[in-house]
């Protein structure tokens, strides 16, 4: 055991305690490296002085210490999220993206993105491995309205990306969707209700009409393709309604969804934030609803946002989403290029600081999981809490979330909720059971 | 050892005591640490997670 571990053990402060609610095992964690052991909780008091647990840490910590520096200082970016418009055909509640640019704003020019593409390509040449490609996500506002610059662009670097494309859905027409799936483009749709009623509430055109019926013949036409997904954004408006969204999701064979809480950034979206307890209700519930269906059918419906919580605990550098962590990816591992041809570290920054490290303001400093959620989103925070060196907007949805995957790790059941073979390419690095 | 911090929101709802509350442990220690090249690039709007289909 090395003596920076023996020192801290000495004087009691080397493992932060949890109470995960589980009936056998509580958790102990160093945050400074998001290191974590579930021990017997009628003996968790002892666990600072447990020889076994100790010696293996100390072997481990400085591995561990250095992985998780890697992680959060020492990436370069690999992926590029593309906004070939300004412009939305819809006018969700929640939208972060201001009024007057998805409304009126401007297209990007095909020979700009194309250009744009071309010094991204030779960027990401320098950064990345040759063995690696860098990933390009068309994004909103709504992509499509500048299709043809979007299907140029595919096309014309087909050989120097893998692409991938989050749409709204309604431009999605069996032309489009041949062209996407026949190069093999990852595709995210969005839906926020089991039924129009409770979709429209958030998700409409700007003349007010529904437009969930198209999203539905999405989701039926991409049945059976590889790489697709839905998103669901949580509101105060769907939220009794996410267990049916879940079964709607796996009965139509969804992939993988995620079960967003919205983004506090504008204050329309504030209007329907649901608070953190029932969000986290509602959110496990339709969990515990995935895991019973997948349980009767042997087929998984991944509930991505809560998957990477999950793997951020078992492996720290598998994670997938790199808003969980801190500092988060924008700017780090991924950057957004706008329509104006401008750089930012994310869609959500625009126009705002850049600087956020999770260790180094309160609560946050003192928080025993930080380095499990990352206490997102920085843009989030600065709009509607006052600053960078604030918390996010859901802090106790994440504890409940953290506190349910170490609950699944205790139990042996983490891999039902992860994809088949989500550690390949993984090394096991440390194990105690 | 510090005081145990409770992590659950204060609504969460608690459960009742059973008897496996009283039994041991299977393992009287579970922890794993998994490692690889990190490379996510996900983000709240949109999220690839299979690394395979994401090469």
């Amino acid at each position: 055991m090395i003596a920076a571990i023996a020192e801290r053990a000495a004087r009691g402060t080397l493992f932060q305690a949890l109470d995960i609610g589980h009936p056998l095992y509580a958790a102990v964690t160093d945050p400074q490296t998001a290191f974590w052991a579930l021990v017997d909780k009628t003996r968790i008091h002892e666990a600072g002085r447990d020889p076994a647990l100790l010696a293996a840490y100390g072997a481990m910590v400085e591995q561990f210490s250095r992985e998780l520096h890697a992680l959060r200082f020492g990436l370069k970016p690999s992926g590029v999220y593309l906004n070939p418009t300004e412009r939305c055909n819809l006018n969700c509640t929640y939208c972060y993206l201001p009024d007057s640019q998805r409304s009126s704003g401007s297209h990007m020019p095909v020979e700009t993105l194309l250009a744009s593409l071309g010094k991204l390509r030779d960027y990401f040449r320098s950064v990345m491995p040759a063995d690696r490609k860098p990933r390009a996500i068309f994004h909103g506002a709504e992509p499509l309205m500048n299709q043809a610059a979007v299907f140029a662009a595919i096309d014309a670097f087909a050989d120097d990306f893998v692409f991938g494309l989050q749409t709204n859905g309604t431009l999605l027409d069996d032309a489009a969707l041949d062209f996407l799936t026949s190069r093999n483009v990852s595709i995210g749709l969005s839906l926020d209700g089991p039924v129009a009623g409770i979709t429209d509430a958030t998700r409409r055109t700007w003349g007010g009409k529904s437009v969930h019926d198209k999203v539905l013949r999405a989701m039926e036409k991409l049945r059976g393709y590889g790489s697709w997904s839905v998103i669901t954004t949580c509101t105060t408006e769907n939220l009794p309604y996410l267990t049916h969204m879940v079964e709607l999701f796996h009965a139509n064979e969804v992939p993988t969804c995620m079960l967003n809480t919205l983004r506090c950034t504008l204050p329309g979206a504030r209007g329907v934030k649901p608070a953190d307890g029932d969000m986290g209700k509602a959110f496990f519930v339709a969990l515990d609803r995935t895991y019973e269906l997948y349980q009767e059918t042997g087929r998984k419906l991944m509930v991505a946002n809560f998957a990477n919580i999950l793997i951020g605990i078992l492996a720290p550098t598998a994670r997938r989403l790199m808003c969980d962590i801190s500092p988060c990816g924008g700017g780090r591992a991924f950057f957004a290029l706008a329509a104006d041809g401008s750089l930012y570290p994310c869609s959500e920054f625009i126009g705002l600081p850049t600087t956020r490290d999770v260790d180094r303001f309160s609560p946050c400093g003192d928080c025993a999981i930080r380095h499990f959620c990352g206490s997102p989103c920085p843009a989030e925070a600065f709009e509607m809490n006052g600053g960078m060196d604030k918390i996010g907007a859901f802090c106790d949805f994440y504890k409940e979330q953290v506190n349910y995957a170490l609950r699944l790790i205790a139990d042996g059941k983490a891999d039902d909720y992860l994809w088949d073979g989500w550690d390949e390419g993984t090394e096991t690095i440390f194990v105690m059971s | 050892m510090p005081k145990i911090v409770s992590q659950v929101a204060s609504n969460t709802v608690e459960t009742q005591p059973t008897a496996a509350q009283h039994a041991q442990p299977v393992a009287p220690t579970i922890a794993i640490r998994k490692s690889c090249n990190p490379d996510g690039i996900g983000l709240s709007h949109y999220v690839l997670m299979d690394r395979k289909a994401a090469k």
